[in-house]
């Protein structure tokens, strides 16, 4: 890969963009470096707030709305875009530079047939007439292995699923043959076995056009699979950029190697006790709809003291709705929860509190699982006070214990609001809220897939330590296989509403597996640069178009 | 098409089901009266022969049930009853002034629509600077004034310090040209058309934006497509859908705000006989006054309903 | 041509060429834009329209000016939070809040402030302005400036009430209709779509038709007719709050329907509502307004600012701008509430996302 003949194309020096907010301009990219030769893919990795998607639209010239280009310079191809005009810089868009976005739903135009919106640049730079551009624009969709390329084009996007609208975008960044394309997070928006096909189409034209390419994505793995070199960005500052190789085996920086560190956290697997032991909840073939629609069918599975069960699927495969269904907030249309060998009633308003005391839930979503406007002591405090009856200084203590069981400092955190903290700590106070109510089963649903690497690894942690102390059963929602193989003692996997394969993790990390495990255990992208090639080559790529509807 | 036919249709039901829900609320709120419309008309003092005459005279003595069902099959006819008052049909009285309502609403949406929209893209797209301020307190300011005030001050200077239109616009249609009609009923438009193109502009500005930060729009740009490609192809095709919306919502705004304006310029239309009948607690007039403005008020809702519907592209072209 | 038109020309053209020259760019095209507006209007209207301009600039000046120091003043009396908010208000806003509070004032103080009782004849019908009357006297010869003092203190008080009426009914039961779902609120946004497909001031006409027309039975008109539209609001931001996990998590530790209400939805959607209740103000009160002017409002003695527009009318056309005091007042105040509205709305917006 290290070819010393390449020509430059892009170079960015200093380069600082400023957004505005509360009524100031603040800078949120410190003087970033990039360069970038013909034919290479760079990927650009980091959190959230990095800065990645704003350094890319730089790439092209581009400010977002409330933002702007403060310093800097942005070279392309011997073009210093910060100075040359609007117009000779929107003539570059489109010809020699292209953006794929992150959601093709939104952005692909509703109002107009997807092969017109793909031959409007062609037309308008006049590279092509529109039947030549239609007839580029077939071949382009055949060699993205869309289905019926000569037919697809002529649906309006809503007509045509995710996965092949994100394909459409990246033949469309390709109708005018861009000596650059700029993927701002492609494949993020699609489940694992749509993202497959979408990365292996995306990485095959931009080898076929040898076209240059900045890869954005926060998705390690993905990142390998696609990028020639790897740059890791941090708050608008660089971190380090190495090849992949490189940086994949020997990262310097140790912001970077805690990126890369594979889960450390593996935990012994346990056995489900024996003798006759009464399992902690029971799903007894449940079923259950929304409205007319049916969403589960005749799911089982059972949960033991101490123990932790994951259940893993893509969306709408029906996990969070058995979560519903347990908590009673979906009452199922028939089948049955039991509890400590009582049966439930189906709604959690027939529910006694001491029922509801038993299950309590830990959320994806910290943000939105902690009101705003509670202190920390209200909200940890009230299932206390609620179940326990606890008041006054009896109250206090207990919140003191429950903070200091979450590894936060009581009297530092004791009156604050949950804006005033970070994402893992507000994690650990959805924790402890549940553990306030003294239960035996925890729901936890992808508590750490929106957290960063390290912080997640924390939660993790602090949930087995929590689950030894207090003999706790978790159901462990996610479709994170890593976080699987380090936490679960058993796995349900879900697909379409139905519980397809199920048994102890050593078991179902072992082959034989079930054909849809298969799939989805071999979609999941791996940080070994060769993943995606030897997935391929095993799966014969003929396949590959298939998968979405195995 | 026929999944768009079908939402179409539901709508339009839902429509018919909301008036008949009104016709019933207007009808039976006049049966709320302490006593009955004969005490009410007659007052204290009347005695208890003339109150059984009017009694008899409107159907009082069968019950409430039958008289509505009654009222309504005459109202779908066109028949609206008696005045209390003046004894003459209330559809003959209602009729030439419903017709020169209409005229005043569409000789001031004509003036309108078309400024209020123009300018409400154009500030817009100059959002944030500082014609796009001035434009937000001018359109406040003018959206804040009672339609009277507004009224007033064009008499004050356009007719009383700079005699250019009359300051009255009391009418007759059978007397006087179509000019010397338009030029007699200027100022009441005028009024109405200053207060509606704010309310307008602010709308079309808001859904202007709102359209101009969707992604697709932002991928246009992108792809170098020129700023006013990026507008009439991108932008334009999906702004029909909010456009509809804002105008029919005007278009009702229009309806009620003429009362007030009626009233200043002593223009005799709809809402001037409706302020009158409610002063003489003249009821059949007031019940039909209601129900025709209510039937406006409605169907120009359904229309930006149905508009906003047959112009999706989801919708007209289903998967 | 005289001086004064000379220098008018001369003023605005040498303001422009300094903001060009120090390129104030949006000073500039502002400055620019009204002199080509008024060489347009000077050709049309004469020297009059330019004095008319210049007077206009004049009031538009002052008032930024107050509404500078009302802001400076603001930021020197208030502490913490409501301080630092007030520092980066537009002027507009403070303009607002200024306007609001002088009115504030002349409601609760007005038997101080008016030199003359709400009903007191002192002189001819339209007498002219002397050193009495600030403003001269109505139609029954009652002190003009008096009778807008008691004026703020009655329409706006009958404003203000229905809306709190208005408000407090149809919050409650959105929230309610939001935090229970299904059949009541089903039947609550139903019941809502028919009231709210009559307009406002018609169903109003018809009500007072049948009920006469009083104090008391103009504010719970309104509370009937305005709820729904507050019903509507509270049930769409109360919606919004509904769906989060912490309520779901709330609901599932089994709190009751009051505590959700009290501690965890309305603690999240006060923003919102507070900006709403001005909204909603100055529709009813343009409302109260309109049906005071259409005669059906507020009853004589009492002053009104809407039946005072009416009384006054006839001297319109003799070019005297007396009624314009009163409709005016009506103006100014609803101005104010939408700047100040304007302004919480944007920071409820812009403090979300």
């Amino acid at each position: 890969m290290a070819d010393t003949k390449k020509d430059l194309l892009l170079k960015i020096r200093d380069l600082r963009i400023e957004g505005y907010s509360d009524e100031k301009w603040l800078e949120i990219v410190h003087g970033i470096d990039l360069t970038l030769h013909k034919g290479e893919v760079m990927g650009l990795i980091g959190e959230s707030g990095a800065g990645k998607s704003t350094i890319g639209l730089a790439a092209m010239g581009f400010a977002r709305d409330g933002c702007r280009i403060s310093g800097g310079s942005i070279e392309f191809d011997g073009m210093e875009l910060t100075t040359t005009s609007e117009s000779d810089r929107r003539a570059l868009r489109g010809s020699r530079i292209a953006y794929v976005a992150q959601s093709a739903a939104a952005s692909f135009n509703p109002a107009h047939k997807i092969i017109d919106q793909h031959t409007e640049a062609p037309i308008h730079y006049r590279i092509r007439k529109r039947l030549e551009a239609q007839e580029d624009a077939m071949e382009l969709y055949e060699r993205l292995r869309l289905p019926n390329p000569q037919e697809i084009g002529f649906r309006y996007p809503h007509q045509v699923s995710g996965g092949q609208l994100q394909r459409a975008m990246t033949a469309m960044a390709m109708a005018c043959r861009p000596d650059l394309i700029i993927f701002d997070e492609p494949t993020t928006a699609l489940d694992v076995t749509t993202q497959i096909e979408v990365l292996a189409a995306i990485r095959d034209i931009v080898e076929q056009f040898n076209t240059a390419a900045i890869y954005i994505t926060h998705d390690l793995a993905v990142v390998a699979q696609m990028a020639d070199t790897i740059k890791v960005l941090l708050k608008g500052n660089e971190v380090e950029e190495a090849d992949t190789e490189t940086m994949l085996s020997n990262p310097k920086e140790d912001y970077t190697k805690s990126l890369w560190a594979v889960r450390s956290f593996k935990r012994e697997q346990k056995e489900r006790p024996g003798g006759g032991a009464v399992p902690v909840v029971s799903v007894q073939n449940v079923d259950a709809s929304y409205g007319d629609t049916p969403v589960l069918h005749d799911v089982s599975f059972d949960i033991y003291a101490g123990m932790t069960v994951a259940v893993v699927g893509e969306s709408g495969s029906g996990k969070s709705t058995t979560a519903r269904c347990i908590t009673g907030l979906l009452p199922p249309s028939s089948g049955k929860i039991v509890m400590n060998g009582v049966e439930m009633p189906p709604g959690y308003k027939q529910r006694s509190k001491e029922q509801l005391r038993q299950a309590q839930m830990i959320y994806q979503m910290a943000d939105t699982a902690l009101n705003p406007k509670v202190r920390i002591c209200d909200i940890i405090g009230r299932p206390a006070q609620f179940y326990m009856g606890l008041k006054g200084g009896a109250l206090k203590s207990r919140v003191d214990e429950l903070l200091d069981l979450i590894e936060l400092e009581p009297s530092k955190y004791y009156s604050r609001y949950p804006t005033e903290l970070s994402g893992g700590q507000k994690q650990r106070i959805g924790i402890a809220r549940a553990l306030a109510a003294e239960p035996n089963f925890i729901i936890c649903d992808e508590v750490t897939s929106a957290l960063d690497q390290l912080v997640a690894e924390g939660i993790l942690k602090l949930l087995d330590r929590l689950q030894k102390e207090l003999n706790l059963a978790y159901m462990f929602i996610t479709h994170d296989l890593a976080t699987v193989r380090s936490i679960a003692d058993e796995v349900v996997v879900m697909k379409q509403g139905e519980v397809v394969d199920s048994g102890p993790k050593n078991e179902m990390f072992t082959p034989p597996h079930h054909p849809y495990t298969d799939l989805l255990l071999s979609s999941v992208p791996e940080m070994d640069p060769n993943w995606l090639t030897t997935v391929l080559e095993e799966r014969g790529v003929d396949n590959i178009g298939e998968a979405a509807t195995v | 098409m026929s999944d768009v036919l079908s939402i179409v249709l539901k709508r339009l039901g839902l429509g018919l089901i909301t008036l008949l829900v009104i016709s019933i609320l207007i009808f039976f709120a006049v049966e709320l009266l302490p006593g009955d419309i004969a005490q009410a008309v007659l007052g204290q003092g009347a005695t208890e022969e003339n109150l059984k005459a009017l009694r008899e005279q409107l159907g009082l003595n069968q019950p409430a049930i039958f008289r509505y069902l009654e009222w309504l099959g005459g109202a779908v006819q066109g028949d609206f009853g008696v005045s209390l008052i003046s004894g003459r049909s209330v559809a003959e009285t209602i009729g030439p002034r419903f017709a020169a309502t209409l005229f005043l609403a569409s000789y001031a949406a004509v003036i309108a629509v078309p400024i209020a929209i123009l300018l409400g893209i154009i500030v817009a797209l100059l959002r944030d600077s500082i014609f796009d301020r001035v434009a937000n307190v001018l359109t406040l300011t003018s959206i804040s004034s009672p339609e009277f005030f507004l009224g007033y001050v064009l008499i004050l200077y356009l007719a009383v310090k700079n005699p250019w239109f009359p300051a009255l616009a009391n009418v007759n249609f059978q007397d006087i040209g179509t000019v010397e009609l338009y030029y007699r009923t200027f100022l009441p438009a005028l009024t109405m058309v200053l207060v509606v193109v704010a309310h307008m502009m602010r709308m079309t500005r808001a859904s202007i934006i709102n359209l101009l930060a969707s992604p697709y729009i932002e991928m246009a740009r992108l792809k170098g497509t020129p700023a006013w490609k990026v507008i009439v192809k991108h932008a334009l095709p999906n702004a029909w859908a909010p456009i509809i919306n804002v105008v029919a919502l005007n278009l009702a705004y229009l309806i009620t705000g003429v009362v007030l304006v009626e009233v200043v310029f002593v223009y005799p239309g709809i809402g001037q006989l409706l302020v009158d009948s409610v002063t003489k607690r003249d009821f059949p007039v007031v019940q039909a006054c209601c129900l025709i403005f209510a039937a406006t008020f409605i169907l120009l809702n359904l229309a930006a309903d149905v508009g906003a519907i047959l112009t999706n592209p989801r919708l007209r072209h289903p998967k | 041509m005289n001086y004064f038109v000379i220098g008018y020309y001369a003023l605005l053209i040498g303001a422009s060429c300094l903001a060009a020259y120090y390129s104030v760019r949006s000073a500039f095209l502002l400055l620019f834009s009204l002199t080509l507006v008024s060489f347009i209007v000077g050709i049309v209207g004469g020297e009059s329209a330019l004095w008319t301009i210049t007077i206009c600039a004049g009031i538009l000046a002052l008032c930024i000016g107050t509404a500078y120091a009302f802001r400076e003043f603001l930021v020197i009396v208030l502490w913490g939070e409501g301080s630092k908010a007030i520092k980066t208000a537009p002027l507009t806003a403070t303009f607002g809040l200024f306007v609001i509070m002088t009115y504030a004032i002349a409601g609760i103080f007005a038997p101080i402030i008016a030199p003359y009782g709400e009903a007191e004849v002192i002189a001819g019908a339209f007498a002219p302005a002397d050193e009495n009357m600030l403003l001269g006297a109505d139609q029954l010869g009652r002190d003009l400036f008096s009778r807008l003092v008691f004026g703020a203190r009655n329409t706006v008080g009958i404003a203000l009430l229905a809306t709190t009426f208005a408000f407090v009914l149809g919050a409650l039961a959105g929230l309610i209709a939001a935090t229970l779902g299904g059949f009541f609120d089903n039947l609550m946004s139903r019941v809502v779509d028919v009231i709210m497909s009559v307009p406002s001031l018609i169903f109003a006409l018809l009500l007072l038709s049948i009920m006469g027309t009083n104090a008391f039975v103009l504010i719970f008109i309104i509370a009937i007719i305005y709820a729904p539209r507050v019903f509507r609001l509270t049930r769409a931001v109360a919606g919004n709050v509904v769906v989060m996990d912490y309520i779901e998590a709330a609901r599932l530790r089994g709190e009751g329907l009051w505590y959700l209400i009290r501690r965890e939805i309305l603690p999240n959607s006060t923003a919102p509502l507070i900006a709403e209740f001005g909204l909603e103000f100055c529709f009813v009160f343009l409302l109260v307004a309109g049906l005071s002017f259409l005669g059906l409002g507020i009853q004589p003695p009492t002053a009104d600012w809407g039946s005072m527009v009416r009384e006054n009318a006839t001297l319109i056309s003799f070019g005297e701008i007396t009624p314009l005091f009163p409709a005016g007042a009506i103006a100014l105040l609803t101005v104010a509430v939408n700047f100040v509205v304007d302004w919480m709305l944007f920071r409820s917006s812009g403090l979300k996302g």
